[in-house]
């Protein structure tokens, strides 16, 4: 890769690559730290608890708690970049058609958007400890 | 060489495994956002419809793809980064259905009674 870029559509070609590999990167980065971080919340979510059993009570009681906060935090930011750019290969290799590929890929981004800053509220803009100490008496509390 | 053989059936898996999760965790992460509502809110009657058993099922295979997910994740790490992965790549394979089953068989112990207690 020695060569520069002498036209526009050549700089494109290779600003492209850049990031992709960017992400190829990230995406074995992010990888290795979501196999600790969805294992975990697995365990804490179906495994420790019968999901059955989940309702509001057990749900502010686990964010009542400023380590699942942040837990979640990395776990809501990672899993949301690795996810959202593993279905993004999936429009690249199956959307052939540019403009409808450029479509999917803007409802997609804007999707994520969307939900990703929903998670970042129910995360920090609320706060769970007014449910007072019964709470923490409920298993996984 | 590669279409049809085992490389290929590791790749689809894959692809199918990754859109399913990354659904799941869209759906997922609007389903928890209901508690803004409060106690009083539709969480709760919301979550009952969840705890019915198509969608405990539905757990079950969301856990299943995300072990088969992370495992053959890894199977792809060591392939970029050895010859000695790309060599084994096929046992390696075998290696991540075998863990995926090994892991699987006590979370089904735990899991399946609790859904055929409830709903
Ligand atoms: C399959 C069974 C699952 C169950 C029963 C479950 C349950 C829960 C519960 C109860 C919470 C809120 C309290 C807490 O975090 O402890 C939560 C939040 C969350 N879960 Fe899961 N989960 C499951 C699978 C997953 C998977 C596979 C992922 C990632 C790929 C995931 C990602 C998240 C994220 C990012 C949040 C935080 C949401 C937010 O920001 O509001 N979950 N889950």
């Amino acid at each position: 890769m020695a060569v520069r870029a002498r036209t526009l559509e050549q700089a494109r070609e290779l600003y492209r690559t850049n990031w992709e590999l960017v992400w190829w990167v990230f995406m074995r980065v992010s990888g290795l730290a979501l196999i600790f971080l969805v294992f975990g919340h697995l365990f804490f979510n179906n495994i420790q608890v019968n999901a059955g059993d989940i309702d509001y009570d057990y749900v502010a009681s686990r964010f009542s708690r400023s380590w699942v906060k942040v837990y979640d935090s990395f776990l809501l930011g990672l899993a949301m970049l690795h996810g959202v750019n593993g279905l993004r290969y999936s429009v690249e290799d199956y959307i052939k058609r540019p403009a409808r590929r450029f479509w999917a890929k803007v409802g997609l981004f804007t999707a994520a958007s969307v939900i990703f800053v929903l998670g970042v509220m129910t995360l920090w803009a609320f706060t769970y400890e007014e449910m007072g100490e019964a709470i923490r008496a409920l298993p996984g509390g | 060489m590669y279409r049809g053989r085992e490389g290929q059936w590791a790749f689809v898996l894959h692809r199918l495994s990754g859109v399913a999760i990354a659904l799941y965790l869209l759906l997922h992460v609007v389903d928890i956002s209901l508690v803004m509502y409060g106690p009083d809110g539709p969480f709760d009657r919301f979550l009952a419809f969840y705890h019915k058993w198509p969608f405990r099922i539905g757990l079950i295979l969301v856990m299943a793809g995300v072990a088969y997910h992370a495992l053959n994740g890894l199977r792809i790490i060591v392939m970029d980064f050895s010859s000695w992965g790309v060599r084994y790549q096929r046992i390696l394979w075998y290696l991540v259905l075998s863990l995926t089953t090994l892991i699987g068989i006590p979370v089904l112990f735990k899991v399946v009674p609790e859904i055929l207690a409830g709903s």
